[in-house]
């Protein structure tokens, strides 16, 4: 490496690299700046020379032409260096020269080109420290950090404390920034300009590092706006690439079995919502019975294999079915009631929360490594009761399932040990019979709600395990934790089923779509990104928020998606186009809660600040006006409507929200921990 | 630092100051006042054995004095062993690709609560009984022991309300007042391991085999003890008789 480095030193910037490459580069195509190279290989990190041979041939080359960029195995095994492009003294001329440059530049480009700031000074910051060259990466560092955003400044205090080589060793996340690419969206005008400052011959080292570890996704139309541009950074990858959100989404709902409602007096008559099944018909078949024709956004019911619904599950649809003929239809007239769960002497340290579907159960998960199952409503909990007492019951008779509760031993509270490190997250079945919970410990541990035991510990992720969510139709659930990763589990295999890799940090927040064929994970990187659970991919990336996300929420009709983070925004995101189309702020600290009202009218939010604010989610989410430009770049202009939308916040007695949920009636139900502080 | 009645920041020690400014310059705002000391503790015992290995690689260099390659040797070894961090990302990716590849498996309807195999589940009992010998102590007068025929009886002597047995088993049992010393004497308890004669309706004969029983279990009567087959001849049309006025009672057990 010594000897390499030497050799690009001395002789002048620019050429050096050329000289010094062996002739034989037959792999290094045409390295166009825009090259797509989507593919995240560790290959890059033994960095690429990145073929500057190639660059005195690519004078007038095809923009945005499909160019792939091989990386050269060979090169740099034998380099193994990060690209030295430069005389490392000369750095912070490259940067204030670049500076100048934007700052000297038209106003409409001026926005676009600061994009570059950013990303620039981390890589170059990033090859002085791995170079070793630690006072000038230090003065670097003091000179211009204080111009970047605002935004980044918590990565930049991280960055500040990587000094020398061996500290970006063990630190993933800074690895995985060095080898992905940066993703900017700049206009082909802006970038017009750009490339040709940075083609003149003392500017080129900048140019080098740009085609190495940037990636310009150009797009043709007007440069945005500073305001547009910030709404969509902050993702430690920069935006997300167009194509990354261009495939196609099933986001509409799966279609509800038919079945013999049975009849009740007091049933209403007449009440036969869309989609519900008609009394006093007894036909069975779904196929062509419903005016409905099949929504072209749905899914194919056989798409993911789906368990069947047992009796049980069927009784549990016609009492939805009834309370929803109840629920209070919401609107900014009508806001719904908010009744609180307070967690009080919770000094276990409340840290997960989750509510049944019916609302009869609330659970607690702790930082002392129980999880507490409270009974909501007057009736008790009730496990089974022991074989010996089993053996000794009538089981011909009617009741026989209430006989095999045990009545001794019911409570409104039972206790789970198990655990071995506090529990991040539960969640309880749609069918009321087990729980999930996850941990620190790295496993997640399926309990059975009959008999109040632990039944199996799934272990896969080694590192604490952030966030798990049962599907809606119950048997697979999936996890996201600190490896960067999220799984898929079904309750029958002790081994994922599905692994979706591609976040740059902790996934901390997991959910399902409404129709269990996709999920979305959030993460410490600030992307929201949303999976195919039938192949594993990455359909949509979402960038925008400016710190981890910690509350994830979709809209019941499956279009839309609700997102809160630690930087107090809720961001609003149409699935189907991938598009941000709303940004709700008005939280002053981290939104850990979000839920949309049962038919989507309403979105509640609760947040570190110790308040539940209620949006107007049909005013949001109306005119989407989606013109051909807004789907071909993705940009949309994103009206200040935060105070028309906010209906109400709600204080609590320094209490911050953990949790929120809708009852089948359309009752706010919000959970927390009192905080005396 | 004058001696201050109160622990105040600035009489605390100089590595406290330090500690408490490296979380300032982290961004760490709050935090409660034990951490601190947590940290302190945290990095002298790391220093310490960092410093500890160093000295074990440069005395294995057989050099004369720890320098800073020693240091780094020691600080790479324990990172690896100590503050493993998450696997890279090619080889996430590349795991992924592989378990993805693989079509969701169906799932059989009906089949009941959906759990792993058995051994991956936490549902098996995690204790054992011990063996059935203190149980049978412990009940005087009804021996618990399952298909076990002791002596001359020979049928089942658990039965209390068979006649002559459980007279036997009293007595037996009557007896042992006297402090016995049965280590010497000889117990015979016919097992009859097979029977010829098919008499099915016994479940319990022919199951036990090696039996071991406590001496001191058994009345001063000498009972041999025969673990291998006994041939039922003699015995057999006792038993056969008692098995007859058993039937009844088996149902009962």
């Amino acid at each position: 490496i010594g000897g390499n480095v030497a050799a690009v030193a001395t002789s002048s910037p620019g050429v050096a690299a050329v000289a010094a490459l062996p002739p034989g580069k037959g792999e290094a195509r045409g390295h166009c700046g825009v090259g797509p190279s989507s593919r995240r290989e560790p290959r890059e990190v033994g960095s690429p020379f990145s073929s500057p041979s190639s660059k005195t041939t690519h004078s007038g080359d095809v923009i945005g032409g499909a160019v792939v960029v091989e990386d050269q195995p060979d090169v740099s095994a034998v380099l193994s260096a990060y690209n030295q492009q430069g005389d490392p003294t000369l750095y912070e001329e490259y940067y204030s020269g670049l500076k100048h440059f934007i700052e000297c530049s038209l106003d409409c480009h001026r926005a676009e080109l600061s994009q570059l700031f950013y990303p620039l000074f981390v890589h170059m910051y990033l090859e002085l420290v791995y170079n070793q060259h630690e006072s000038e990466a230090k003065s670097f560092f003091e000179r211009f950090h204080g111009d970047q955003e605002c935004y980044y400044q918590d990565d930049l205090r991280v960055l500040s404390s990587l000094t020398k080589k061996e500290h970006m060793k063990g630190n993933e996340t800074m690895l995985d920034f060095r080898t992905s690419k940066f993703v900017l969206r700049i206009s082909r005008d802006s970038y017009q300009l750009l490339k040709r400052h940075l083609q003149e011959k003392q500017n080129n080292q900048i140019w080098n590092i740009v085609q190495e570890h940037l990636y310009i996704d150009i797009f043709d139309g007007m440069p945005r706006s500073k305001q547009q541009i910030d709404a969509m950074v902050g993702s430690l990858a920069g935006e997300a690439k167009r194509e990354a959100n261009k495939a196609k989404v099933f986001f509409g709902l799966l279609k509800e079995p038919e079945f013999d409602v049975p009849l009740d007096d007091e049933d209403e008559e007449g009440e036969n919502e869309e989609g519900k099944p008609k009394k006093k018909k007894p036909k069975k078949d779904n196929v062509g019975s419903k005016s409905k024709k099949q929504d072209p956004n749905a899914p194919p019911q056989n798409r993911i294999p789906l368990p069947e619904l047992k009796d049980s599950d069927k009784l549990d649809k016609v009492m939805n079915m009834k309370e929803a003929a109840r629920r209070v239809r919401l609107g900014p007239e009508c806001l719904p009631s908010i009744c609180f769960y307070t967690f009080l002497n919770a000094y276990q340290g409340l840290t997960a929360v989750d509510i049944t579907d019916d609302s009869s159960m609330i659970v607690g998960g702790f930082a002392d490594s129980t999880v507490r199952v409270w009974s909501v409503t007057p009736k008790k909990l009730r496990s089974v009761k022991t074989a010996a007492d089993l053996s000794l019951i009538d089981k011909e008779s009617d009741d026989v399932l209430e006989r095999i509760m045990d009545e001794k031993t019911a409570s409104e509270l039972k206790i789970l040990y198990g655990h071995s490190g506090p529990v991040y997250g539960t969640s309880f079945s749609p069918d009321r019979n087990y729980l999930l919970s996850c941990s620190e410990d790295g496993t997640v541990r399926l309990w059975s709600l009959q008999t109040f035991t632990c039944l199996v510990g799934y272990k896969g992720h080694n590192y604490p395990v952030w966030d798990t969510q049962f599907s809606p139709y119950g048997y697979y659930f999936v996890s996201g934790g600190h490896d960067r990763v999220a799984r898929l589990w079904a309750t029958d295999h002790y081994q994922p089923l599905r692994i979706f890799a591609g976040h740059l940090a902790d996934v901390t927040c997991t959910r399902f779509h409404p129709n269990s064929n996709y999920i979305a994970t959030g993460s410490a990187d600030r992307t929201i990104r949303l999976w195919d659970v039938l192949n594993g991919n990455c359909v949509r990336i979402f960038t925008g928020h400016k710190g981890p996300i910690h509350s994830l929420a979709f809209s019941p009709n499956g279009r839309f998606l609700a997102t809160g983070a630690t930087d107090g925004r809720v961001l609003l995101w149409d699935i189907g186009h991938g598009l941000m189309v709303g940004e709700l702020k008005g939280h002053t600290d981290t939104i850990y809660a979000l839920r949309f009202s049962r038919d989507g009218e309403i979105l509640a939010s609760g947040s570190m600040d110790n308040t539940v604010r209620l949006w107007d989610a049909v005013k949001a989410f109306e005119d989407l006006e989606t013109d051909d430009f807004t789907t071909a770049t993705g940009h949309i202009n994103l009206p200040e409507n935060s105070q028309d939308l906010l209906l109400g916040t709600y204080m609590t007695k320094s209490t911050p929200v953990v949790h929120l949920h809708f009852t089948r009636r359309n009752l706010l139900l919000a959970a927390g921990a009192y905080s005396s502080q | 630092m004058e001696a201050a009645k109160m622990a105040s920041p600035k009489s605390a020690p100089k590595d406290a100051q330090v500690m408490a400014q490296i979380l300032k310059d982290m961004g760490i705002t709050e935090y409660e006042p034990r951490v601190i000391n947590q940290m302190l503790e945290f990095a002298y015992r790391y220093v310490t054995t960092i410093l500890e290995d160093a000295k074990i690689y440069s005395s294995h260099a057989k050099k004369s004095s720890v320098d800073a390659d020693d240091v780094r040797l020691a600080i790479q070894c324990r990172t690896d062993q100590s503050f493993t961090s998450p696997p890279p990302r090619d080889f996430l990716l590349d795991i992924a690709r592989q378990k993805n590849q693989t079509p969701l498996p169906l799932i059989k309807p009906y089949s009941g609560p959906r759990l792993p195999p058995d051994r991956y589940c936490l549902t098996a009992p995690n204790y054992r009984l011990k063996s059935l010998q203190k149980k049978v102590s412990s009940t005087a007068g009804r021996i618990t022991v399952p298909r076990l025929s002791v002596g001359a009886v020979s049928s089942r002597p658990s039965t209390p309300t068979l006649g002559t047995p459980s007279a036997q088993t009293v007595s037996v049992s009557a007896k042992v007042g006297a402090p016995v010393s049965l280590a010497g004497q000889r117990f015979t308890v016919q097992i009859p391991s097979s029977q010829p004669t098919g008499k099915s309706a016994t479940p319990t004969t022919p199951t036990v085999q090696n039996v071991l029983i406590n001496p001191s279990l058994i009345g001063p009567k000498n009972i041999l003890i025969t673990t291998n087959m006994v041939p039922p001849g003699a015995a057999d049309p006792n038993p056969l008789k008692r098995k007859h006025e058993d039937d009844d009672d088996y149902d009962a057990l």
